[in-house]
């Protein structure tokens, strides 16, 4: 993890999914694995204050070069999103816990929705040329789905809207089904209700059968959460989330967690508190 | 859910690397046993030396053997302070003082390259009474964990101390999400105090304090005056601390507060943390006390070394969508540069009515901000929020006031020290 200060290389507006920066910034890019994060400082000045996260959503170690999907949401996220060409970026990272895929995982199944498709989309081009990969992306419209020129060719990619306007109708959970019975392993990223919603098939996987269809994959799944973020360093333990094993920090511990450590409540992270 | 500490875990998808946190709590696994015997390899002393905290005189003299012994003979001559024992377990963990220095340990593994602009600069001062420390720049509690985590990006050993965690006598997990909100130059915080607890904070931070090479400044938490006495009581002889910063301000967890609010009870909790400790005892105090000055002369004449000021102010944000405020706890605390002319007035007020050192905090970014403090009268600062967003502000903040006493030919740093008081009235 270093402090470094990042050169804008190219932009792209990726419909409404966001800006995708690609940055100069050797030293994050030489360290990084998909699921970790960097920690962006919106600006110059103390407002607004916070760094924000992003997943990194290339990593490019021969040239240096990392890809972040940034939203214009709020003053910092539109600040970072407006940056172009040969601007400068603070950058802290890289940050948190990384997918592991198992040696074993031949089929592996990726899910992402909206813009939990970044580390997919680095786990897509690190392990397609030693498994198959197949991505399962779900987004409100076909504006909000990733391009799929811009996926390994030998990646099958499946995609539901909400709205019906490409693939199929609904969500990655009315999808996922057979896609899991196909999978040894599989990674989500994405809102906390579809998190969620993975979690309960998971926990009626576990109860279930051995011949439950699906359920090795559901088991071995692994997941990347957001939360509110302050310090993204480990000290200031504002992005909690709870797990198996007690209080967990998104930004250290996490983001990456086993679905079946973290705890949900009402399609949330499960609260976190005193009993 | 109950608490229960995070453990390493076996299958976690994690990266194979393991964090700092977990290689400390590795260590620190069974360490009881082992302590003398990694204590003594720290120190190059015998196992027995270590046990006893004293040099045994029949061994082939050391270099750090003398050391140890010039320190424990200039202690004696102090009245012996670095060689109280409270009680058996802290014994090993005994280490000596060195005042003079404000570190722990004279010799430092991570000694400052020459390129270091506030080499050569004297920028010491006395942050709490017997309390010297060579740079006014602290890291302010919660803002900086226990040291180790920005260890891993800057060199911890410039500052002139770090204050760790708020620590409590048992465990606490926390407040619910959200625990952080952004706000005008600032952020609003309910964290609630999440924290391992005295004992783990010691067994597991003591070791790794002293190695830091920089001081430590232990913030005390609790509901009762004797939480703060066990809390100092678990802490006494764990290397490192030298002073003990006495939270009676903390906004988010119920009665965290009330003891920083009231004179009265505000000097119960000093002279009681007071009896415990020969260490310096600073008193944090909170701007939303009724009348700060006055909690401020109580905990000066209940024997405070110095105060710090301010913690957080009250304040809240309201989620518009959801219709109910952001942070889980709804208030929390402010900080950032949004509080510094309230952290800067409550300083220039209780710069003129008490005698003991000022520690100023509340939103410094740079050594201009730092400067407002140390004029108004506070002899050291502390940087805190600003980290969050530049983890080298602490740093750029020393070598910042470096360059401003260069600049103006000063002394030291201590010649700026409440320049903007007005003249006292005889």
């Amino acid at each position: 993890m270093i402090l470094e200060d990042g050169r804008v290389v190219a932009t792209d507006e990726i419909g409404q999914l966001g800006t995708v920066l690609r940055i100069s910034a050797p030293g994050i890019a030489g360290q990084a694995r998909a699921g970790q994060f960097v920690h962006v400082r919106p600006g110059l000045s103390f407002d607004p204050l916070l760094r924000r996260p992003y997943s990194f959503n290339r990593i490019d170690r021969a040239a240096g070069e990392i890809e972040l999907i940034v939203k214009a949401l709020g003053s910092g996220g539109g600040w970072i999103a407006s940056r172009r060409e040969g601007d400068r970026l603070d950058l802290l990272g890289p940050l948190g816990s990384s997918f592991v895929i198992q040696r074993s995982t031949r089929n592996l199944l990726l899910v992402a929705g909206g813009t939990g498709i970044a580390p997919m989309r680095v786990l897509a081009e690190q392990e397609s040329g030693r498994r198959n990969v197949t991505l399962l992306m779900g987004g409100r419209s076909v504006a909000h789905l990733w391009p799929s020129d811009r996926l390994p060719a030998s990646v099958e990619y499946v995609t539901t809207t909400e709205d019906g306007s490409f693939g199929i109708k609904g969500r990655v959970t009315d999808a996922i089904r057979p896609l899991l019975e196909w999978a040894d392993q599989s990674c989500a990223c994405g809102p906390w209700p579809m998190l969620a919603a993975l979690g309960r098939l998971r926990e009626e996987a576990e109860r279930a059968a051995a011949t439950y269809p699906g359920r090795a994959a559901l088991l071995e799944t692994q997941i990347a959460v957001e939360q509110h973020m302050g310090c993204a360093m480990g000290v200031c333990r504002a992005c909690v989330i709870v797990t198996a094993d007690g209080n967990a920090r998104v930004c250290r511990e996490g983001p990456v967690f086993s679905l079946g450590d973290v705890a949900f409540a009402e399609g949330e992270p499960a609260t976190v508190g005193l009993s | 859910m109950p608490w229960r500490r995070f453990r390493k875990k076996v299958e976690r998808p994690i990266d194979v690397s393991k964090s700092i946190e977990e290689s400390l709590d590795d260590a620190a696994d069974g360490e009881s046993e082992e302590d003398a015997a990694e204590l003594a390899e720290l120190d190059d002393a015998t196992i027995a030396e270590a046990a006893t905290g004293e040099p045994n005189e029949d061994r082939a003299p050391t270099e750090l053997g003398d050391k140890l012994r010039g320190v424990l003979e200039s202690a004696a001559e102090r009245g012996g302070e670095a060689r109280r024992e409270r009680r058996p377990r802290s014994a090993p963990r005994g280490i000596a003082l060195d005042r003079s220095s404000g570190a722990a340990r004279s010799d430092d593994a991570h000694a400052a390259p020459e390129s270091y602009p506030e080499l050569g600069v004297d920028l010491s001062v006395e942050a709490a009474r017997g309390l010297r420390l060579k740079n006014p720049v602290m890291t302010a509690s919660g803002t900086f964990g226990q040291g180790v985590e920005y260890a891993e990006l800057i060199d911890v050993s410039r500052l002139g101390a770090i204050v760790n965690k708020g620590t409590t006598p048992a465990a606490r997990p926390g407040n619910p999400q959200y625990r952080i909100a952004e706000t005008p130059s600032g952020i609003l915080n309910s964290i609630g105090l999440e924290n391992p607890g005295a004992l783990e904070v010691a067994r597991k931070y003591g070791k790794a304090w002293a190695e830091l090479g920089v001081a430590v400044i232990v913030n005390v938490a609790g509901y009762s005056v004797d939480d703060y006495v066990y809390v100092v009581h678990e802490m006494t002889g764990t290397p490192g601390v030298v002073a003990y910063e006495i939270n009676v301000s903390c906004p988010n967890v119920k009665g965290g507060m009330l003891f920083g609010c009231d004179p009265d009870l505000a000097a119960e909790v000093t002279s009681a943390v007071k009896a415990e400790t020969d260490l310096p005892v600073i008193v944090k105090l909170t701007p939303n006390a009724p009348d700060v000055v006055a909690v401020a002369r109580a905990c000066e004449q209940a024997g405070a070394d110095a105060l710090t000021a301010i913690n957080t102010v009250l304040g809240m944000r309201i989620d518009t969508r959801r219709r109910r405020p952001i942070l889980g706890t709804g208030s929390g605390g402010l900080s950032g540069p949004a509080i510094r002319p309230i952290a800067v007035h409550v300083t220039y007020q209780v710069a003129q009515a008490v005698a003991i050192p000022i520690i100023g905090a509340g939103g410094i970014t740079n050594a201009q901000d730092a400067l407002e403090f140390l004029m108004a009268g506070a002899s050291s600062v502390q940087v805190g929020t600003a980290t969050f967003a530049d983890p080298l502000a602490p740093l750029k903040v020393i070598e910042g006031l470096a360059a401003y006493v260069k600049e103006h030919g000063l002394a030291s740093i201590r010649d700026v020290i409440g320049v903007a008081l007005p003249a006292p009235e005889d």
